[in-house]
C-alpha cells in the first residue's frame, strides 16, 4: 500500500467523521466531498505503478514497450468519471440544501425529523 | 430483434429532445415523452419474445473492441425481461403521473426518462465500473424527482437519501478498484473468472465492499431508515417506481455478481435478507399510515427475496433454472407488480390512516384490486406469491433449510397480519368521502391487477403437481364470473349458484366413497340447502356470492385432493372465501382478522409439515406418500395435526371461533359452523388413516389427542353457558362438539371413528338448524342479547319447533340422533378404558344441557317484551332449511344405520378390528345394542303417555295473563336485570372460577402485545436522523464484516 493511499482512506475516514459530527447541512456536503476526494485518491494511487511514465503513445513510449513502461491507464480513467459524478452529486446535495433552507429556514439535519419510526 | 442500444439512444435523445419540443407546448413534449417510453418497453419486450423463441442474445461491445476491454451491454433472457418490466412499468407509471407531468417543469420528464434508462443501464451492463456509471445516473434522476416535490418532508428524505446514497456509493467504488488492482479487469464474467477469493483476505474484503454497496442499495435492517422516509414521503407514482423497478434493477445487479461471491458471503446474504424480512413485518405491525406501512412490507420484501435467491445458490437449488425461477421468480414478479398497485392506489386515495382507505368502498372495482394486491403480498391463491412460497418450502425443506423456513413463514405471518388488518378496516370502516378515478390512473392499476391474476394462473400451470389444479378451474372461474356478474340482483345470482352448485355435486359426489362421501353431502349438499336463506336478502349482496362459491370450490377440491398440493390450494381457497364472508357481520372485523390470522398461522404450520413429508418422502407430492411414511412420521403429523386443529378450534385454537361464528350473517353463520368446521375433520381424518400410530419419541401424539378433545368438550361448553349473545352461545357450543369429533378420532378404533363420524353429521344438522332459527330469530328482533329477547313462542312458533329438535339432537338425549353419538361414545370408552378423559367428557356432555335449557328458556318462554308483539315469523326462506334439517334430523335418528352402516364397512379399511355389527337397523357391540327406531318409538310413547296424564290432571290449571304478575318487593336497577335469563349461571361462574378464565384468550392477547411492542421497540431506531442513519449503515458494514471473516 503507498503512502498515496492511506492519504486516501485518512481522507475517507475524516470525511466520514465530518458527516458523522457536524450537524449543518453544508458541512455534511464537505464532509462528503472529503470522502469523495478520498476515494479518488485511492483509485488513482491503485492505477500507478512506480518509475512508469504516462500512458500516452509516442515517440518515446513506443506500442511494443507501452506494457511494460506506462503506468495502468484505466483508473485514471474510472477517477475523471467518478469525480464527474462526484461533482454532480456534491451540486444536487447543495440544490437540496439551498432549498431545504428556504424551507425550513435552518440548515440544521437535527431539523429534518419529520418522518420516523 | 431490435439493436438493444436504442433503448439508451431513444432515452437520450427524447431527453435532449425535450427542452426543445416542450417549447412547442407540453402535449408536444409528453407525446414525445411517451412515445420514447412506449419504445423503450416495445423494444425491450420484443427482445424477451424473441429470446424465447431461440433468438441469440445480443452483445454490445463499444468501439469494436471485445471484452474484457470493452464495456460491454448484454440482453439474454434474464436481462430481456427485467429490461421489459421496468419499462413497461416506468410507461405505466409515467402514464399515471400524467397530470403532475403536465404542470412541472420540462426537467422533470428528462429526469423521469433517465431514470428509466439508468435502470436499463444497470440490467444490462456487464462492467463493473460502468454498472457504477449506471446507478449513478439512476440514484441522481431519483435525488432530483424527489426533490422537485415541493414539501419539506419529500426534501428531507431526499436528503436522507442522498447521503445514504453517497456512503452505498463508497463502497461500491472501492469495491471496484480493488478487485480491479486483484484481477486485472472490469468485466464481470472475466473478472469471475480470475477471482480468486482463497487468495487473501485482501480478496475478500474487496468483494465484501462491492457486495455490501449492492445490498445497502436494497435497504436491508437495520440500516434503511432513509429507505422508509422516501416511502413515505416521496409522490407515489415515483414511489411505485423506486420500490418496484428501482428494486427489480438493485436486484439483478445481485443476481449479476453472484458469481464473485462465496458461501459465506452468500450465507450472509441470506441472514440479512432474511432478518430484514422478518423485522421490517414485525415493525410494520405498528404503522399507522399507510404509505410507511407499504415502506415496511416493501423493505421486508426485497429482504425475502434476496434471503431466499442467496439460500437457492448457496444450497445449489438455483442450478435447476426452473426452481429459481419459481421460487425467487415467483416472489419477486408478486411483489413487483403488487407493491406497484399498492403505490398508486395510495395516491388515489391520498389518505394518511389505514381507516381512511374506506372511500374506496365507493367503487367496488378499487376495492377488488385492492383485494388482489393486498391476498398477492400475503401469498394466498391464486396469486403468484402463493405458488412462490409452496415451491419454497417444498425446495428449503429438501435441502434441510428448516431455521429458512421458519423465518419466512413467520415473516410471511406478520406480514399478513397488518395486511389483514388494514382490509378489514378498508372493508367495514364507515364514513364519507369518494375517490376520484381518471383513465390515466385506471389504466396501471387495471393493467397489474389483471397481470397478478394471469400470472397466478400461469404459474399453477409451471409449477411441479400443478397440472392437479385442474380440479379448482372450474369453480374459481365461476366465482370469477360471478365478480362481473356483482351488478345483478341477490336473487338472480343465487339461483344460478344453486343451479350451478347442485349440478357440481352431481357430477361430484357419485364418484366419492366412503367417508368421503358423506363429506361431499356435508359440505355440498349442505352447502346448497344453506344458499336457500340468501333469498331472504334483498337487493344485490355485493361480493357475497364469489367468495361463497370459492369456500365451497377449495370444500369440494378437498374431497378429491390426491396431492399435497391440492389439498393446500384447495385449504387457502376455502380460508380465503370463507375470511370475506365471515367478514360481513357487522361488527365482524376484528373477528374475522383473527379468523384470518389463525387460519394463516396454521396453514404455515400445516406446510412445514407438508414441506418436511416432500423432503423426508423422497419430493412426492402424492399424499399417499404419508402412508409410507418410515422417519419424522410423529413430527409431520404433528405438523399437520395443528394446521387442522385451528380450523376445528380446538381448546387453545378456538378464540377466533365465537366471534367469527357469532357476528356472523344469518346465512353465514350456518355455512362456516355447520359446514366449514367439518373440513378440519375432513383433514383430521385423511391424515390419520394415513398415520395411525404417530410417535414422536414414546409419546402417542393420539393420547394427547384424545385429552386435547375432552378438556375441549368440558370447557367449549363451559364456556357457552355464560355468553349472554345467543349466536355466540352456540358458537361456544361448536367448540365443545368439535371436541367430541377430536376425542373420536383420537380412539384411533373403529367404534372411536364411526362415533366421531356420527357427531360431525350430528353437528352438521343440529348446528344449521340452531343457527337458521336463531338467525331468524335475530333478523326479527334486531339483537342477539336473550335477555332482550322472550316469549317469542307464540310470534315464531316454527323456529322454536327447530330450536327445540335442535337443542335435543345436541345434548344427546334419546330419542333423536345425538343419542347415537352417546351411546357410541360409552362404548367405546368402555372399549378403550380411557376412564379419566371420559369422566370430562360426560360432565361436559350434562353441562351442554346447562346452555340448551338457556337457550330455548330465554329466548322462547317467559314473558314476550313489548317492543316484539308485533314481530313476525322468521322469513320463509330462512324456514325451509330448517323443516328440511329436522326432517334428515328425524331420519337419521329413526336409521342411523343407513348412514353408519356403510361408513362403517368403509372404514374396515383402516380398522379391520372391532367394528359394530348390524342387524336391520339395529347396532351390536359387545357392549349392548341400539334400534333407532325403536328408541324414537318408545320415547315418543313415553311422552306422550307424561303428557296425557299431566293433562287429565291438571284440567284445573288456567292461563296466566302476561301482565298477571306482581314484583316482589324488588326492585331491578337496570333493564337486563328484570330478565331472568340475564346472566342466568352466574353462580355456576363462581363455582367454577379457575375454569371460566379465559387463559386463551389472555394467552393470545399477550402474544399479540408482545409483538407490538416488540416491534415498537425496534422501530425507534429509526430516530428520523440522517446521521443516525449513517450510524446504522457504518454499524450493518461492521457487524456483517465481522460476521464475514468470522471474527
Amino acid at each position: 500500500m503507498t503512502l498515496i493511499t492511506i492519504l486516501g482512506f485518512i481522507l475517507i475516514v475524516i470525511g466520514i467523521w465530518g458527516m458523522l459530527s457536524q450537524s449543518n447541512i453544508i458541512k455534511i456536503i464537505i464532509g462528503f466531498s472529503i470522502v469523495d476526494t478520498g476515494i479518488h485518491l485511492v483509485m488513482v494511487s491503485i492505477g500507478y505503478l512506480k518509475d512508469r511514465t504516462a500512458p500516452i503513445l509516442d515517440e518515446t513510449v513506443g506500442k511494443a514497450e507501452a506494457l511494460a513502461r506506462v503506468v495502468d491507464p484505466v483508473p485514471s480513467a474510472l477517477v475523471l468519471t467518478a469525480i464527474v459524478i462526484g461533482l454532480a452529486v456534491t451540486a444536487l446535495m447543495l440544490a437540496y440544501a439551498v432549498k431545504l433552507h428556504e424551507m425550513k429556514g435552518s440548515l440544521d439535519i437535527h431539523d429534518l425529523k419529520e418522518l420516523k419510526w | 430483434m431490435v439493436n438493444p442500444i436504442y433503448l439508451f439512444v431513444i432515452a437520450l435523445a427524447a431527453g435532449f429532445l425535450l427542452s426543445l419540443i416542450d417549447k412547442a407546448g407540453r402535449s408536444a413534449a409528453l407525446t414525445v415523452f411517451y412515445a420514447a417510453l412506449a419504445a423503450m418497453a416495445g423494444i425491450s419486450a420484443q427482445a424477451f419474445i424473441a429470446i424465447l423463441g431461440g433468438a441469440e442474445s445480443a452483445m454490445i461491445f463499444t468501439a469494436g473492441f471485445k471484452p474484457p476491454f470493452s464495456i460491454n451491454l448484454q440482453m439474454g433472457l434474464e436481462e430481456s425481461f427485467f429490461t421489459m418490466i421496468v419499462n413497461v412499468l416506468g410507461l405505466l407509471s409515467g402514464i399515471y403521473l400524467v397530470k403532475k407531468l403536465k404542470t412541472e417543469k420540462v426537467y422533470a420528464l428528462v429526469l423521469y426518462l433517465m431514470m428509466i434508462m439508468g435502470l436499463n443501464g444497470l440490467i444490462m451492463t456487464r462492467d463493473l465500473f460502468n454498472l457504477f456509471v449506471f446507478l449513478e445516473i439512476t440514484s441522481i434522476a431519483t435525488y432530483s424527482l424527489i426533490g422537485i416535490e415541493r414539501n419539506i418532508r419529500s426534501l428531507s428524505a431526499g436528503f436522507k437519501y442522498m447521503i445514504a446514497g453517497g456512503l452505498a456509493s463508497m463502497f461500491f467504488l472501492i469495491g471496484t478498484i480493488y478487485l480491479y488492482r486483484f484481477t486485472g479487469v472490469l468485466h464481470l464474467d472475466s473478472m469471475a473468472e480470475a477471482l480468486d477469493l482463497a487468495s487473501g483476505p485482501a480478496v475478500v474484503l474487496a468483494v465484501f465492499t462491492l457486495l455490501i454497496s449492492v445490498l445497502i442499495e436494497l435497504k436491508p435492517f437495520p440500516a434503511n431508515g432513509w429507505a422508509l422516509d422516501v416511502y413515505e414521503a416521496a409522490d407515489d407514482g415515483l414511489v411505485a417506481v423506486i420500490a418496484s423497478a428501482s428494486s427489480a434493477a438493485m436486484l439483478f445487479v445481485l443476481y449479476k455478481i453472484t458469481p464473485l461471491l462465496n458461501g459465506t458471503l452468500l450465507l450472509a446474504v441470506a441472514g440479512i435478507g432474511l432478518t430484514t424480512f422478518v423485522l421490517s413485518n414485525l415493525m410494520g405491525l405498528m404503522q399507522h399510515s399507510p404509505k410507511r406501512l407499504l415502506g415496511y412490507s416493501s423493505i421486508g420484501q426485497i429482504g425475502l427475496i434476496m434471503g431466499v435467491y442467496a439460500l437457492l445458490v448457496h444450497s445449489g437449488a438455483a442450478s435447476e433454472p426452473m426452481t429459481l425461477l419459481l421460487v425467487a421468480g415467483g416472489l419477486f414478479i408478486n411483489h413487483f407488480i403488487a407493491k406497484a398497485g399498492l403505490f398508486w392506489l395510495a395516491g388515489l386515495v391520498g389518505k394518511d390512516s389505514l381507516e381512511g382507505w374506506h372511500v374506496l368502498r365507493k367503487k367496488p372495482v378499487l376495492v377488488f384490486m385492492f383485494g388482489v394486491f393486498i391476498l398477492a403480498l400475503v401469498g394466498l391463491p391464486p396469486f403468484p406469491g402463493f405458488f412462490a412460497k409452496w415451491q419454497l418450502v417444498m425446495v428449503f425443506s429438501e435441502k434441510g433449510l428448516t431455521l429458512a423456513t421458519v423465518l419466512v413463514l413467520l415473516g410471511s405471518f406478520l406480514e399478513a397480519a397488518y395486511l389483514f388488518r388494514w382490509l378489514g378496516k378498508v372493508l367495514k370502516t364507515e364514513g364519507e368521502g369518494e375517490v376520484k378515478t381518471s383513465f390515466a390512473q385506471g389504466l396501471p392499476l387495471t393493467l397489474s391487477a389483471l397481470a397478478l391474476i394471469g400470472l397466478g394462473a400461469g404459474f399453477s400451470l409451471w409449477i411441479p403437481g400443478g397440472s392437479g389444479l385442474k380440479i379448482l378451474y372450474l369453480p374459481m372461474l365461476l366465482a370469477a364470473a360471478l365478480f362481473l356478474l356483482d351488478f345483478l340482483p341477490a336473487w338472480v345470482k343465487n339461483t344460478l349458484v344453486i343451479l350451478l352448485m347442485s349440478l357440481y355435486a352431481w357430477q361430484l359426489l357419485p364418484g366419492l366413497e366412503g367417508y368421503r362421501f358423506l363429506f361431499g353431502i356435508i359440505f355440498l349438499a349442505g352447502g346448497v340447502l344453506l344458499l336457500i336463506p340468501g333469498y331472504a336478502f334483498k337487493g344485490k349482496r355485493r361480493g357475497f356470492y364469489p367468495f361463497a362459491v370459492m369456500m365451497y370450490a377449495g370444500l369440494a377440491a378437498l374431497l378429491i385432493s390426491e396431492s399435497t398440493l391440492q389439498l393446500f390450494a384447495a385449504w387457502e381457497i376455502m380460508t380465503l372465501g370463507s375470511y370475506f364472508l365471515i367478514i360481513r357481520g357487522k361488527r365482524s372485523e376484528p373477528h374475522a382478522l383473527s379468523y384470518m390470522l389463525f387460519s394463516i398461522g396454521g396453514a404455515f404450520v400445516m406446510l412445514m409439515g407438508l414441506g418436511l413429508l416432500y423432503g423426508v418422502n423422497g419430493q412426492s407430492l402424492a399424499l399417499t406418500s404419508l402412508e409410507t411414511l418410515t422417519q419424522s412420521a410423529g413430527v409431520i403429523f404433528l405438523l399437520i395435526m395443528l394446521g387442522f386443529l385451528t380450523k376445528i378450534a380446538s381448546m387453545g385454537l378456538h378464540i377466533w371461533l365465537p366471534g367469527a361464528h357469532g357476528e356472523a350473517e344469518t346465512d353465514v353463520s350456518p355455512m362456516v359452523s355447520a359446514i366449514l368446521l367439518k373440513a378440519g375433520m375432513f383433514g383430521l381424518i385423511v391424515l390419520m388413516s394415513a398415520i395411525r400410530r404417530p410417535m414422536i419419541g414414546n409419546v402417542d401424539i393420539t393420547y394427547w389427542m384424545s385429552w386435547l378433545g375432552a378438556i375441549t368438550v368440558f370447557l367449549g361448553n363451559l364456556l357457552a353457558i355464560y355468553q349472554e349473545d345467543a349466536k355466540r352461545l352456540l358458537a361456544y357450543s361448536s367448540v365443545g362438539n368439535l371436541g367430541y369429533v377430536l376425542f373420536g378420532l383420537s380412539m384411533m378404533t373403529h367404534m372411536g371413528w364411526l362415533t366421531s363420524i356420527a357427531f360431525a353429521l350430528n353437528h352438521f344438522l343440529f348446528k344449521a338448524l340452531l343457527f337458521l332459527a336463531i338467525g331468524g330469530v335475530v333478523m326479527r328482533v334486531k339483537t342477539k342479547n336473550m335477555y332482550e329477547m322472550g316469549g317469542l313462542i307464540k310470534r315464531m312458533p316454527v323456529s322454536f319447533i327447530s330450536v327445540l329438535i335442535g337443542i335435543i339432537a345436541l345434548s344427546g338425549v334419546p330419542p333423536l340422533s345425538g343419542y347415537a353419538g352417546k351411546w357410541l361414545t360409552f362404548n367405546i370408552l368402555l372399549e378403550k378404558g380411557w376412564y379419566l378423559q371420559g369422566l370430562v367428557l360426560i360432565i361436559g356432555g350434562l353441562i351442554a344441557f346447562l346452555y340448551c335449557f338457556r337457550l330455548i328458556y330465554a329466548v322462547f318462554l317467559g314473558q314476550l317484551k313489548d317492543n316484539h308483539r308485533r314481530v313476525k315469523e322468521a322469513p320463509l326462506p330462512v324456514l325451509i332449511p330448517q323443516i328440511i334439517l329436522m326432517i334428515a334430523i328425524m331420519f337419521f335418528s329413526a336409521y342411523p344405520g343407513l348412514v353408519l352402516h356403510p361408513v362403517g364397512d368403509f372404514l374396515l379399511k383402516y380398522f379391520p378390528q372391532g367394528a359394530i355389527s348390524w342387524q336391520n337397523n339395529t347396532a351390536l357391540t359387545a357392549y349392548g345394542h341400539w334400534d333407532g327406531l325403536a328408541v324414537l318409538i318408545i320415547t315418543g310413547v313415553m311422552f306422550a303417555s307424561v303428557f296425557a296424564l299431566l293433562l287429565i290432571t291438571n284440567r284445573k290449571a288456567q292461563k296466566v295473563g302476561q301482565f298477571n304478575i306482581v314484583y316482589a318487593a324488588e326492585r331491578p336497577s337496570r333493564p337486563e336485570l328484570t330478565h331472568v335469563g340475564y346472566n342466568f349461571f352466574a353462580h355456576y361462574r363462581k363455582a367454577l372460577g379457575i375454569f371460566s378464565r379465559p387463559f386463551a384468550v389472555k394467552f393470545w392477547d399477550g402474544v399479540s402485545e408482545f409483538a407490538h411492542s416488540a416491534a415498537d421497540l425496534f422501530r425507534k431506531i429509526y430516530s428520523g436522523n440522517g446521521q443516525t442513519y449513517l450510524v446504522h449503515i457504518i454499524l450493518f458494514v461492521v457487524v456483517v464484516y465481522a460476521f464475514v471473516t468470522g471474527g
